[in-house]
């Protein structure tokens, strides 16, 4: 375990000037050099720049109906052509941007935020709170994640908030099994029985000490948790639970357009390409991630 | 090493799935209608499976698209219209009064076991439809059940009716699939049982009924009409997704298909191999703006929203253009229809400055509820919804899309809980009164008048048009009430569509009815 504690004694590190960066420095040496790593964060890094800026980037709005110009293939006017309704693709895909990368973010945030603090609570005090909250983990787990999801849309009611709740709900346990058991070998650390003989608060040592030292983990977890939540927002998006008309979330335009595969490809083509591409470029971050992070990688 | 292993281990894994894979695409079952022989056999393949094959306790359109060949009905409607024929009534003649009718029926007709048809036979019949429970007959307590006051058997070929009161649509009603003459032996020998072992005087015969899977009729040799039917059997398929149907088509597995989607019938015109064939329209598909809820009670705003909605466009994207763009609120083929009427052209402009009249300047919000599932006049109701909803954004109305399962959608667009709703309507018999009676008329709230739309006027027309028997006076009163209507605007009336349906090019005298139910003595299959 290389993994240090922020307060390390000054003359350490100096004596150890090589090796003993801080961690997260030498996460990010690592992932430099992982090529395909730092090509997925740069096609995260385009598509969450398209999101931010799509009103500059979009020629047309997001529901400029257009009957006459139907179902056009791609041309100069309209580079990625246009849908049943004669809207252009290329606009709608890159509002979807913004659509998809708000969901994928958000649901991640939340179900980490709270799996992290049942993990850190189950891990950390153990016993029958441990016992209550693994349970329900597990419970949660039994189901496969989407048709839980279809489960919870339908309960609250098709709306892109609610498939954001679902997306949220559904990753919960995954964050919390991983935290757990961080915390359950963090808390066993001579610096946390010391923490502890000092007599620090249980909050203090949680959020100061087991938290910071079992974050690598999520963050690896939570990149490309991101990914799987996009999917999982497309594919409730197709199966008409997510975003409602006329927003252009990509895996509804997947589902508008499948009527027209052979005669008009291009109306599935850039969404679905859209979706391989940002799935792909956070698994490929995520993987650089991880591989960074994970001590047993280092050389 | 250990990572090669794990590499090995899935190309090994990899290869084996490759292995079942194969093994799986097993041959799959022989065609069935291949043989040419004679009449040769059809493969009519539809959505959903019959719900029962005796006519008269069922309301189900596929119940009667099989009946329809096996029984027949007393009147006939036309060939591809809702006009009186003669079916197994020869000729018949209405009293002064219009309370008694006398029908001449035909002489040497048989059922299917043998039995003869005569006026006994008619009377068991509509004993049995009177006596029974007033939901399984449910048609007849509808059309007929307090007017019909007594049929009784003059001598073995003649029958009379008396009424309680004038019913004018009396002929269209009785040629409704429902009031098919059935065998009374057949009717007593099989019991609860019957409606699986149909037996009528029609051109075919029942052979068999595997549930959800198909029905086989087969030839009446016997048949009253010399020289009919031209096909040996009929087999009705059920293969319930459209593009699957397609698919049976377009492999030869079965020979004709309806419910076709519009988007499909360009590419089924451009191949020689299959033919488009278009239903008659007699449906109306609109958008009820429910009269009784928020901005909607003015009829200023529902005039606005008919003057926002481009129904044009809406045909050429999802019609295929196979439909017309409606007017009033039924089709221009039926009795009484008013071509006087002026639609509400389509002027977003017109529709802002009506809303700013009303003080509607900044628009309001309102549901736009849209159906789930295809219907004959409403091929993909979402995206007709999504049109209508950049139609109405255009002019400041701002709207959400709705939907719930159908069954869960009828019952609250019943109960008034939708703002706008997509829905439609195909008629049974062809008369006015089977519109704008059961769609728009007040005592038709809670039932079929979604829209909760009450005018006394229009009621007071409407009943009157029930009671008198002189067609020209009747059309004169719906042609008013189309006209108030118009006016009151309680729908957006959109499309009369005209279902579409295809089969393999060698289909020769197959004629799409309007109701739904199509007669199949006159198909052939030429090579």
């Amino acid at each position: 375990m290389e993994i240090l504690t922020q307060k390390q004694p000054q003359q350490f590190q100096a004596v150890a000037e090589e090796k003993a960066l801080s961690p997260w420095r030498e996460a990010w040496r690592s992932f430099r050099k992982n090529k395909l790593a730092l090509a997925g964060s740069i096609i995260v890094l385009v598509f969450i720049l398209i999101g931010i800026f799509a009103p500059l980037i979009a020629p047309n709005g997001i529901n400029e109906q257009a009957m006459a110009k139907r179902l056009q293939a791609p041309s100069s006017e309209h580079w990625f052509g246009t849908d049943d309704f004669g809207r252009d693709i290329l606009s709608r895909v890159v509002y979807g941007a913004r659509i998809s990368l708000w969901v994928g973010f958000f649901s991640v945030v939340a179900s980490m935020a709270v799996g992290c603090l049942l993990g850190i609570v189950a891990g950390y005090y153990g016993k029958w709170i441990d016992s209550v909250i693994s349970r329900i983990f597990d419970i949660m787990l039994a189901f496969p994640s989407i048709l839980l999801a279809i489960a919870i849309v339908a309960v609250l009611g098709p709306s892109l908030q609610n498939a954001l709740i679902a997306i949220a709900v559904i990753n919960v346990p995954n964050f919390g099994r991983l935290i757990r058991a961080r915390v359950l070998s963090v808390k066993e650390e001579e610096y946390i029985v010391a923490a502890r003989a000092i007599g620090m608060k249980d909050s203090r040592i949680l959020f100061r000490h087991v938290l910071p030292n079992s974050i690598a983990p999520i963050i690896v977890q939570g990149t490309l948790a991101i990914a799987t939540a996009i999917i999982e927002a497309a594919a409730l998006g197709f199966l008409g639970l997510g975003a409602e008309a006329p927003n252009p979330e990509w895996g509804k335009m997947l589902s508008d357009a499948k009527q027209f595969m052979i005669e008009a490809p291009w109306t599935m083509v850039f969404p679905g390409l859209a979706i391989m591409l940002t799935v792909l470029g956070f698994n490929l971050m995520g993987d650089g991630l991880r591989d960074a992070f994970d001590p047993r990688m280092k050389n | 090493m250990k990572k090669k292993y794990g590499l090995l281990l899935i190309a090994f894994v990899l290869l084996l799935s490759l292995g079942m894979a194969g093994c799986g695409k097993s041959s799959s079952g022989g065609t069935e209608g291949g043989g040419n022989s004679g009449g040769g056999t059809l493969v009519f393949a539809r959505g959903g499976d019959s719900e029962s094959l005796d006519p008269a306790v069922t309301t189900e359109g596929e119940s009667f698209k099989v009946t329809e060949n096996i029984y027949e009905t007393l009147i006939n409607f036309g060939e591809q219209d809702t006009e009186i024929e003669p079916g197994l009534a020869e000729s018949w003649k209405e009293s002064d009064d219009g309370l008694k009718h006398t029908l001449k029926l035909k002489k040497g007709v048989k059922f299917h076991d043998g039995t003869d048809f005569n006026a006994e036979a008619v009377v068991f019949n509509f004993e049995r439809w009177k006596a029974g429970n007033k939901e399984r007959f449910y048609y007849y307590n509808s059309q007929f059940g307090d007017v019909m006051k007594e049929v009784k058997a003059v001598d073995e070929h003649t029958v009379e009716f008396t009424l309680n009161r004038v019913l004018a649509p009396f002929y269209k009603n009785l040629a409704m699939s429902p009031f098919a003459i059935a065998s009374p032996e057949a009717i007593k020998k099989h019991g609860d049982k019957f409606a699986e072992n149909p037996t009528g005087t029609g051109p075919f015969k029942f052979k068999e009924w595997k549930r959800n899977d198909k029905v086989t009729i087969v030839k009446n040799e016997n048949y009253w009409k010399k020289g009919l039917p031209k096909l040996d059997s009929v087999i009705f398929r059920v293969i319930p997704e459209n593009s699957a149907r397609l698919n049976a088509l377009n492999t030869g597995e079965v020979d004709l298909i309806d419910g076709v989607n519009f988007s499909d019938v360009d590419s089924i015109k451009k191949n020689d191999k299959l033919q488009a064939f278009f239903r008659p329209s007699l449906n109306v598909a609109y958008l009820g703006l429910n009269n009784e809820r928020g901005p909607l009670k003015d009829k200023k705003v529902r005039q606005a929203l008919n003057y926002a909605v481009d129904k044009k466009a809406l045909i050429d994207a999802f019609y295929a253009g196979a439909a017309e763009a409606a007017v009033n609120p039924m089709p221009e083929t039926v009795a009484g229809y008013n071509d006087a009427v002026k639609d509400y052209e389509y002027d977003p402009e017109k529709a802002k400055q009506l809303l700013k009249e009303a003080g509607y300047e900044k628009g309001f919000e309102i549901e736009l509820w849209a159906m789930p599932v295809a219907r004959p006049y409403m091929p993909d109701g979402k995206k007709v919804a999504e049109a209508i909803q950049s139609n109405f954004e255009k002019v400041g109305v701002k709207s959400k899309i709705v939907s719930f399962e159908w069954p869960t959608y009828l019952e609250k667009a019943r109960k008034g809980e939708a703002d706008t709703f997509l829905l439609g309507w195909t008629g049974d018999n062809g008369d006015a009164d089977n519109f704008l009676y059961v769609l728009l008329d007040e005592d038709s709230i809670g039932s079929n008048n979604y829209t909760y739309y009450k005018n006394p006027k229009v009621h007071e027309l409407f009943t009157k048009a029930q009671s008198t028997n002189d067609q020209s006076e009747r059309e004169k009163l719906y042609k008013e009430a189309q006209e108030i209507i118009k006016d009151d605007a309680p729908w957006i009336p959109l499309v009369h569509s005209k279902p579409a349906l295809a089969g393999k090019a060698e289909i020769k005298g197959f004629k799409p009815h309007p109701t739904g139910s199509d007669l199949l003595s006159n198909v052939e299959m030429k090579k």
